[in-house]
């Protein structure tokens, strides 16, 4: 099966019915993405499919094949950050970061077909996350920030 | 990385006692010097501890710290921490001691290698040291016009000096680094997905093992038929040890299928006890209770009473549910055992790791991956889960829970239920006080943190009681503090709205607590409780705690409209003495404050026959950013206070606030959490 992730190509051998977030973690050891519920509810498992945020646990590999895969290592251009990645640093937007590469997937992702969402668009992008910690003041901060808006804090 | 790595390029060596205990304790045994910080011959600091990070940015605090006191860069500060081969013994990261406990002593150790630097510089340049200060990594001289780097004064030295019982730290007025908001050193790792947890972790040759769970807590495993698991590719093995059954397969996926295919028979223990029944039976179950305090006369209390009320509040089963579900991996070289896991005390696990398989604690090396998050727990089992594959196979073995696992077979908050009985005056001024909790799980110790009241009151009885507990209760953020405080704080509103006085004055006729009065007052100010609106739906509700060391006050305003709460604004009152990084506790404070948004409103595990029937997200609601309020945090400590904890304080009022505030939006008495399923 070919999977083309963060602009390159792998040929894997795997079972149909594995998930989509078991490849990248397993055979691609791409383990940025996290494993968190396994039941789509949590958000942790993010990556982009054609641009569109999408959960990988409950993403059969098969349907991803031959599509443009963007994981959370291949978000920066190179050393230079995205800015949804610059903002969660500058805004400590995580405590334990287990939830962050999802966050700043579908953040990422929001910003690519809304360049200047409002608080509510933010909010209702990222419903389908959880952060533990409770992080999320700072999440909507980051966010905003990265969607450029000077009075974010 | 391996101890020798760096050991063999130190070039100071600073060291301490070989345990950290807060004060001296005779049980501790004498043992070598445990290495506290090095400088290596080419400047590179680094710091050694067995605290964790799990989130709460300890690394970050020590850095800062050092950096601080050291006169270095923060982020030339490696901080090596929770390897039980590199660092020095400690008690497990919790109760928020870390800045209060081991902070202070790699300060100490810092300021002793800046005066060792001095020194050395001073008999290079034939001056007297006092004339002598430090700046960017280097020793100035001359009127600061001239310097020489600490790299260049350590070379050629291998210095080993212990930190003195006399140590000189920087004056407040001289921090360049603390208490100034700082991002993270471990930032970019967390926004790039390099950082390793402990389900990330992959070693040469190891394999992934799952483990067969029983139906329900208490069953018994009566009959088994492992043959269709067998048979599947990349079965290495089914280990079998009594009522212990797990797989071990070459992927993750094909171990978890294979656990699927074994049929198996349990004989299921006939515990009547579920969530519906509970608030009663732990009081029927308790075991003896133990008085924490007890003064003056009840009864002449109550007999001086002008009314004397009796509430009864029950607070349910809470699931930690942090991000990362538990994972471990184990490897045995011989009879040498080494486990990287996301424990909070690796010493402590070390030590069970050793007595489980009958081996010397040193033969036991346990190595703290990056943690998604505790809250109080992380499985106790899946390191002796791990290490029982492991050695069956004899190979590395990871397992990895998943969330059906990590609800139902780690451990929760203990369930409680208080009595609390008051007797007040015509002037509003509590007289009698007896206050009796009933804590699910044999750990008395979880119970009683938070019990005692901060209020003035002579005649009081404060007695707390271990109740035997139908699930596996644990460690939650603040122990029994967020409990407690719920009762506590919502009688003193059933008593405050009894007798026709504001919350916030018959809180604060009934506190001489200077720190505690000061984040109330401090809170009501800048949430503006005196001219706060009162509107139909819109309710308005305080509480204050103590926990740590530290001290909280919180005002909240909800909306209450068609079966729902929504928390919309919150002001905190925070004293924690000295506030290392602002923008680190901060952020401790605005989590507990989201996470105990969710126990007051909507969190419950539901149990029934030994068996938890709400195992995942779906079923067991937890705060999300749609949920979340303004949140404002107002510091009140003083900066010559020493620091105290941040990390847990936070969450102990605010479900009582919430409470509160609710109660005042609909004018019904909450009695017991979760607030929203019974609106």
């Amino acid at each position: 099966m070919h999977l083309k992730v963060n602009d390159e190509s792998h040929e894997v051998h795997v079972d149909a019915e594995r998930t989509l977030l078991s490849v990248l973690r397993h055979e691609l050891e791409l383990t940025g993405t996290k494993y968190g519920c396994g039941e789509g509810n949590c958000g942790a498992c993010t990556v982009l499919i054609d641009g569109e945020a999408t959960r990988s646990c409950i993403t059969p590999v098969t349907s991803a094949s031959g599509r443009d895969i963007t994981t959370i290592e291949g978000l920066a251009d190179g050393d230079k950050l995205h800015p949804v990645q610059e903002a969660f640093v500058e805004h400590t937007a995580f405590q334990c970061a287990y939830c962050t590469s999802g966050f700043i997937m579908s953040s990422a992702a929001l910003l690519d077909r809304n360049p200047k969402p409002d608080e509510e668009q933010i909010k209702s992008a990222l419903s389908g996350h959880i952060c533990r910690c409770g992080a999320y003041v700072r999440i909507l901060k980051a966010v905003k920030s990265a969607a450029g808006e000077g009075d974010a804090g | 990385m391996s101890g020798q790595d760096f050991q063999s390029e130190v070039a100071l060596k600073v060291v301490g006692p070989p345990r950290w205990t807060p004060e001296p304790d005779p049980r501790v045994p004498p043992g070598d010097p445990a290495t506290l910080l090095t400088i290596n011959g080419d400047g590179a600091v680094s710091a050694f501890s067995g605290k964790v990070e799990y989130g709460q940015g300890i690394r970050n605090g020590f850095a800062m710290e050092i950096a601080d006191e050291l006169d270095i860069a923060v982020d030339s500060v490696r901080v090596v921490l929770g390897d039980t081969a590199l660092v020095p013994q400690d008690r497990g990261t919790t109760g928020s001691a870390s800045t209060r406990t081991v902070g202070i002593q790699l300060r100490r150790a810092a300021a002793t290698a800046r005066q060792t630097l001095i020194d050395l510089a001073a008999t290079r340049l034939e001056v007297d040291s006092g004339a002598l200060s430090t700046r960017e990594g280097s020793v100035v001289f001359g009127g600061g016009s001239k310097s020489v780097r600490y790299a260049d004064l350590l070379s050629g030295h291998t210095l080993t000096v212990a930190v003195p019982d006399e140590v000189t730290l920087k004056n407040v007025g001289d921090f360049r680094v603390m208490g100034k908001p700082s991002s993270r050193i471990d930032a970019v790792s967390r926004v790039t997905g390099s950082a390793k947890y402990a389900q990330d972790v992959v070693i040469p040759g190891m394999l992934y093992g799952k483990i067969l769970r029983p139906p329900s807590y208490g069953a018994t495993l009566r009959q088994i038929d492992t043959a269709r698991a067998e048979r599947i590719g990349g079965v290495v093995s089914i280990v079998q040890d009594g009522d212990f059954v797990g797989v071990v397969a070459e992927r993750e996926d094909v171990a978890e299928y294979a656990i699927e295919a074994i049929r198996a028979r349990w004989e299921e223990s006939r515990d009547t006890a579920s969530d519906w029944n509970l608030p009663a039976l732990l009081k029927e179950r308790a075991g003896e209770s133990v008085a924490l305090r007890e003064e003056g006369s009840l009864q002449s209390g109550f007999a001086s009473a002008d009314r004397v009320l009796e509430s009864t509040y029950y607070v349910p089963y809470i699931s930690n549910a942090q991000m990362e579900p538990s994972a471990s991996v184990a490897r045995w070289d011989g009879d040498d055992l080494t486990v990287w896991c996301a424990n909070r005390g690796p010493f402590a696990e070390r030590d069970s790791l050793a007595e489980m398989f009958g081996i010397d604690p040193k033969r036991v090396r346990v190595i703290a991956a990056e943690i998604g998050g505790s809250f109080g727990t992380k499985s106790p089992s899946v390191s002796h889960e791990a290490a029982r594959l492991a050695k069956a196979v004899d190979a590395p073995v990871r397992v990895s829970y998943d969330r059906a696992e990590e609800f139902g077979w780690s451990t929760v908050r203990p369930a409680a239920t208080f009595e609390i009985k008051s007797g007040v005056d015509v002037d509003g001024k509590i007289v009698s006080w007896d206050y009796a909790a009933f804590h699910a799980g044999e750990n008395a110790f979880r119970g009683q943190r938070g019990a005692d009241t901060p209020y003035d009151v002579d005649n009081v009885r404060i007695s707390v009681a271990a109740s035997e507990s139908p699930l596996q209760a644990g460690s939650y953020r603040s122990l029994g503090g967020a409990t407690n405080h719920f009762a506590r704080e919502l009688h003193m509103d059933e008593i405050a709205i009894s007798m026709g006085i504001d919350p916030l004055e018959f809180r604060l006729r009934n506190l001489s607590h200077e720190r505690l009065r000061g984040c109330l007052t401090a809170a009501a100010e800048a949430f503006g409780w005196e001219s706060r609106e009162k509107r139909p739906g819109v309710g308005y509700g305080i509480a204050i705690g103590y926990d740590a060391g530290s001290f909280t006050a919180q005002i909240v305003e909800v909306a209450v409209e068609n079966q729902e709460a929504r928390v919309t604004r919150v002001t905190v009152g925070f004293d924690c003495g000295l506030v290392v990084n602002p923008d680190g506790a901060r952020n401790q404070i605005e989590g507990s404050i989201v996470m105990g948004m969710g126990t007051a409103l909507w969190e419950a595990v539901e149990f029934d026959g030994g068996r938890i029937l709400n195992d995942g997200f779906a079923r067991y609601r937890v705060p999300r950013i749609t949920d979340t309020p303004e949140i404002e945090v107002v510091f009140t400590g003083g900066d010559d206070v020493p620091s105290s904890g941040a990390g847990e304080p936070g969450i102990v009022p605010i479900a009582a606030a919430i409470a509160n505030a609710v109660r005042d939006a609909t004018g019904t008495a909450i009695e017991e959490l979760p607030i929203v399923p019974r609106l």
